[in-house]
């Protein structure tokens, strides 16, 4: 089976049909979409901001983490149950969109960049958790971090005003 | 019994009979409007620092409220807790208002126009009121219950803040979608 065929079959699903042809599924999955997003951007850059030293200063790396990873992660796992069921519903127009493609890849490099700091950064979070500077690596990880969110969020815009048009 | 969507033509009629329809075609042949619909990026760019601000916002929000629910940051005072995310939703707020500004001037008759979008500011100004009555009741009792969470009537408040907050944004989502 090749991929155009596959994401024929998965709009063509009828979960699928019922999401693009119901009048009411398909924002009501989008407005829980940008309610998961928004908590996932906004609480990830409550820690990058930590970690940059812009705000909580008074507060340790390790408590400013414990208080905003389970609402980044609650949020992100809705936000990709809801965009999931919003990608079933227009498959093929969507994977023939490039703002989508990026928004993709941009989400896979923030991933990654998440990854790459727990498995360097991080590991010496202990000695910079209170009032020492965080290290340069640590900070360049954050800044990235809010770049790539800030991307996603304009793709993710785009999308709505090129959707069907790259078909 | 007529249905929301009827109600919400009706509301759109309504609309259409007022002077915001003048308004809204004198903004839109403002030389501004005519140069944010001729550049394409323009709105989303504005969207996109819209969502950031009501992510900065909302984050805000939830930080206040879930300490005040004790499920969050237990470990800070409520007074440490406000002193550092109030100020932040308050500038969203401007933020917001600014790039709000911007989406009408760039799509007057889209905004002004809709019945999800006078639903909205009602919503808007409904929750600026709520959280700056709460916000003062919170910081009077705060101290009585830093070590764990706020009284019952504290906590139901919270989760109206949220809830409230959450059909701001689902207004602002529906904007793209009401029966006009």
């Amino acid at each position: 089976m090749n991929l155009s065929a596959l994401w024929e079959s998965i709009q063509g699903s009828s979960l699928g049909v019922y999401i693009a042809e119901s009048t009411w599924a398909f924002p009501t999955i989008e407005t829980i979409h940008v309610i998961a997003i928004v908590t996932v951007i906004g609480s990830i850059a409550i820690m990058d901001m930590r970690l940059l030293g812009i705000t909580s200063r008074d507060n340790a790396v390790t408590a400013v983490s414990r208080d905003t990873l389970p609402l980044t992660w609650i949020a992100f796992a809705f936000a990709v149950m809801t965009g999931s069921l919003l990608f079933v519903s227009k498959a093929t127009s969507y994977m023939a969109n490039p703002w989508f493609l990026s928004k993709m890849v941009l989400i896979a490099c923030a991933g990654i960049n998440m990854m790459i700091l727990h498995s360097t950064g991080w590991k010496s979070v202990r000695s910079w958790d209170t009032n020492t500077p965080v290290p340069r690596n640590v900070k360049i990880s954050a800044a990235l971090s809010l770049a790539f969110w800030f991307t996603v969020i304009f793709c993710g815009r785009v999308i709505g005003f090129t959707l069907g048009i790259y078909e | 019994m007529p249905s929301i969507t009827d109600l919400l033509y009706a509301f759109t009629e309504w609309l259409r009979t007022t002077s915001l329809v003048e308004l809204s075609l004198w903004i839109s042949n403002l030389p501004i409007s005519l140069w944010i619909g001729t550049h394409f990026f323009v709105i989303p760019i504005m969207q996109t620092l819209h969502i950031f601000a009501i992510a900065a916002a909302f984050s805000s929000v939830l930080m206040i409220n879930l300490r005040i629910l004790g499920l969050t940051g237990t470990h800070r005072t409520m007074n440490q807790i406000v002193r550092r995310y109030m100020p932040w939703i308050w500038w969203a707020l401007v933020v917001l208002v600014i790039s709000g500004i911007g989406m009408i001037v760039g799509e007057p008759i889209r905004e002004l126009i809709n019945p999800i979008f006078w639903i909205k500011m009602v919503l808007v100004i409904g929750v600026i009121l709520f959280s700056i009555w709460f916000q003062t009741k919170a910081n009077r009792h705060s101290p009585s219950w830093d070590v764990r969470g706020g009284a019952i009537g504290m906590r139901a408040g919270a989760v109206f803040v949220i809830i409230l907050w959450c059909a701001v944004m689902a207004g602002g989502r529906w904007i793209a979608y009401a029966p006009v």
